[in-house]
């Protein structure tokens, strides 16, 4: 009997039908045959064979001369891709109100009416707030207006990117704002004032006119699309073309015509889209029925949409699927990937964290819509009574965080794509009552397992050109260049 | 479909005995927490040697159906041995990765 001279090193695996995905601890993967996986477990240099080298190089067993080498290599591997947690707190939303002048059907945040002017926040209270971001050791801060429709307190917007200005000149970090609009009330001296201050707009868009008002609607009953167009267009006069980006939401109604929404998009000359799935909170989980859709039909719509998309890209036009080129630069390079919602441990909390109008804090925006329907378990505290420390060391921060480590959850323990994927108690708690969740039957895990799933089909092709593209995305070139 | 593995205790019930020797308590949990979904679990001991686990369906399914689940049932048991024994192969260096890598660096160079 061939004995063991070989270490293994550790490694995840999973089975699929072309064989087995062996990933390492530092996220490297590697494709064997059934008869080469036998080859890896018997732990034997010479039944190994040629693979030996193979092995080695992937970090799948190692010399014992070589081990604590290859512990402190993969140590540092980990360390690198683990980096989004070095900094701590960094993405700092900011309700400004709950105004708005759209009631949208699956809107998360549950907006209110436009006269509900007790629904905005306070100047006293937004001062209390940019002090507390403040005191995040991050070196970078990214300040996010939300709502409701944050341009309705405007003023608000306004002082408070002033007064973080002034602050940071003492603190000398890298301060980034965003304001989250749907664009319709903005105003030339308010695209001025963005310009001077480096404030970058992030707006909706659900498609061609028809498809972007079926779901997102005005309560004054117009159309929000016409208006959108044009404040769109006097957006880019003052902010550029990439100064506005935009997010769309897949409802059942785009599942079978996401192909048109990716043209839309790219005829509006945005460089790429994120294909993001419903969201179970606030006016969403009401109209589940009429909006919502299963993961398979999601993961059928996905597929189809990435397959238009890199046809689109090979047929010349630039075009990116941003939550494949998040997974593909997880998949192919060694680097940290901040990604609040699929992180481990979760970034709820530690990488993101919304202050809400009154000045309650939430470890995620998701927390703050639980709140609204009369479920406050993810308070954390309130600026104007809690210190930073009550805030993020509290027991409810701590709490999620030890519960969010996918590295020792039941169902992700031991699942390949662990290094990949990340973990979301706040949905995971308004899905099942349970902040770890349960798998593999949680909405959330088929969804990331199927698109991960596809993406290692795509790479297992092998096909230079979509490769090509793949390391476009990754490094934000052209497809022209990767090709030269 | 009473093979000394498998067997129909009830219609719509069955239960999976499995060796103790060959497969751990662990093994058996996390195979079994994959499965709750379709079934309503009870695992229990049977005897010194070995381990059963009842399976009653929760929503209806065919009987063939079931016979597949239970087949699944007993893969992945498998599966989670496997890989049981190879975290005994190379846990020690999976807790030591970790441990270095979320290591304070002062003092490191």
């Amino acid at each position: 009997m061939l004995h063991e001279d070989v270490q293994l090193l550790p490694f995840t695996y999973r089975v699929m039908p072309q064989g087995f995905l062996v990933v390492n601890q530092a996220g490297e993967y590697l494709w064997l045959s059934r008869s080469d996986f036998d080859r890896l477990l018997s732990g034997n240099r010479e039944r190994m064979g040629e693979l030996y080298y193979r092995f080695k190089g992937k970090h799948l067993v190692v010399d014992d001369d070589d081990e604590e080498l290859a512990v402190e290599m993969l140590a540092t591997k980990l360390r690198t891709r683990k980096g989004y947690l070095k900094a701590f707190t960094s993405l700092h939303m900011i309700v400004a109100t709950l105004r708005c002048n759209f009631r949208c059907d699956y809107c998360h945040a549950s907006s209110s009416d436009r006269d509900r002017a007790d629904t905005d926040m306070s100047w006293d209270t937004a001062k209390h707030v940019v002090n507390l971001i403040f005191e995040s050791p991050s070196p970078a801060i990214k300040i996010e207006f939300q709502g409701g429709e944050p341009l309705l307190n405007w003023d608000l917007v306004e002082e408070t990117i002033r007064y973080a200005e002034v602050v940071n000149r003492f603190a000398g970090r890298n301060l980034e704002f965003v304001i989250c609009t749907n664009l319709t009330m903005v105003t030339p001296e308010m695209l001025t004032f963005c310009k001077k201050h480096r404030v970058s707009l992030s707006t909706s868009l659900d498609g061609p006119g028809q498809l972007h008002d079926l779901h997102r609607k005005r309560r004054d009953g117009g159309s929000g699309y016409e208006t959108f167009r044009k404040k769109l267009d006097l957006t880019r006069e003052y902010l550029g073309q990439d100064g506005c980006s935009a997010l769309l939401t897949v409802t059942r109604d785009h599942l079978n015509r996401l192909p048109e929404v990716v043209d839309h998009y790219a005829e509006l000359g945005f460089n790429g889209v994120f294909l993001r799935s419903l969201n179970p909170y606030g006016y969403a989980a009401a109209n589940l029925n009429d909006l919502g859709y299963s993961p398979g039909e999601f993961l059928v719509a996905y597929k189809t949409a990435l397959d238009y998309i890199i046809d689109m890209n090979f047929r010349g036009t630039p075009f990116v699927e941003y939550y494949a080129a998040l997974m593909l630069q997880r998949i192919l390079t060694p680097f940290a990937t901040g990604f609040v919602d699929l992180q481990s441990p979760s970034g709820a909390g530690i990488s993101g964290v919304i202050y809400d109008y009154n000045g309650d804090v939430y470890p995620a925006d998701e927390a703050r819509m639980l709140a609204r329907t009369g479920d406050r378990k993810f308070c954390m505290g309130n600026v104007l009574d809690n210190s930073y420390e009550e805030l993020f060391h509290g027991r409810l921060v701590q709490d999620l965080v030890h519960k969010s480590c996918v590295e020792v959850m039941p169902g992700c323990a031991t699942c390949a794509y662990q290094i990949y994927c990340g973990a979301d108690p706040v949905r995971y708690y308004a899905e099942s009552g349970d902040v770890t969740g349960s798998r593999p039957d949680s909405g959330f895990c088929q969804k990331n397992k199927g698109i991960i799933d596809h993406i290692f089909e795509l790479l297992l092709r092998n096909d230079n050109r979509l490769n090509n593209l793949f390391w476009a995305w990754i490094t934000s070139r052209n497809l022209k260049d990767m090709e030269l | 479909m009473n093979d000394g593995v498998i067997n129909e205790v009830k219609p719509g019930v069955f239960c999976v005995h499995l060796a103790k020797a060959l497969y751990e308590r662990e093994a058996v949990f996390a195979a079994a927490y994959k499965f709750r979904e379709d079934f309503f679990i009870r695992i229990e001991p049977v005897e010194e040697t070995h381990v059963g686990i009842w399976f009653e369906v929760k929503r209806g399914q065919a009987i063939n159906e079931m016979r597949d689940g239970l087949g699944e049932f007993c893969n992945e048991v498998l599966d989670q041995q496997v890989r049981m024994d190879l975290d005994k192969r190379f846990g020690h260096l999976r807790e030591a990765i970790y441990e270095q890598a979320f290591r304070p660096i002062n003092g490191r160079g």
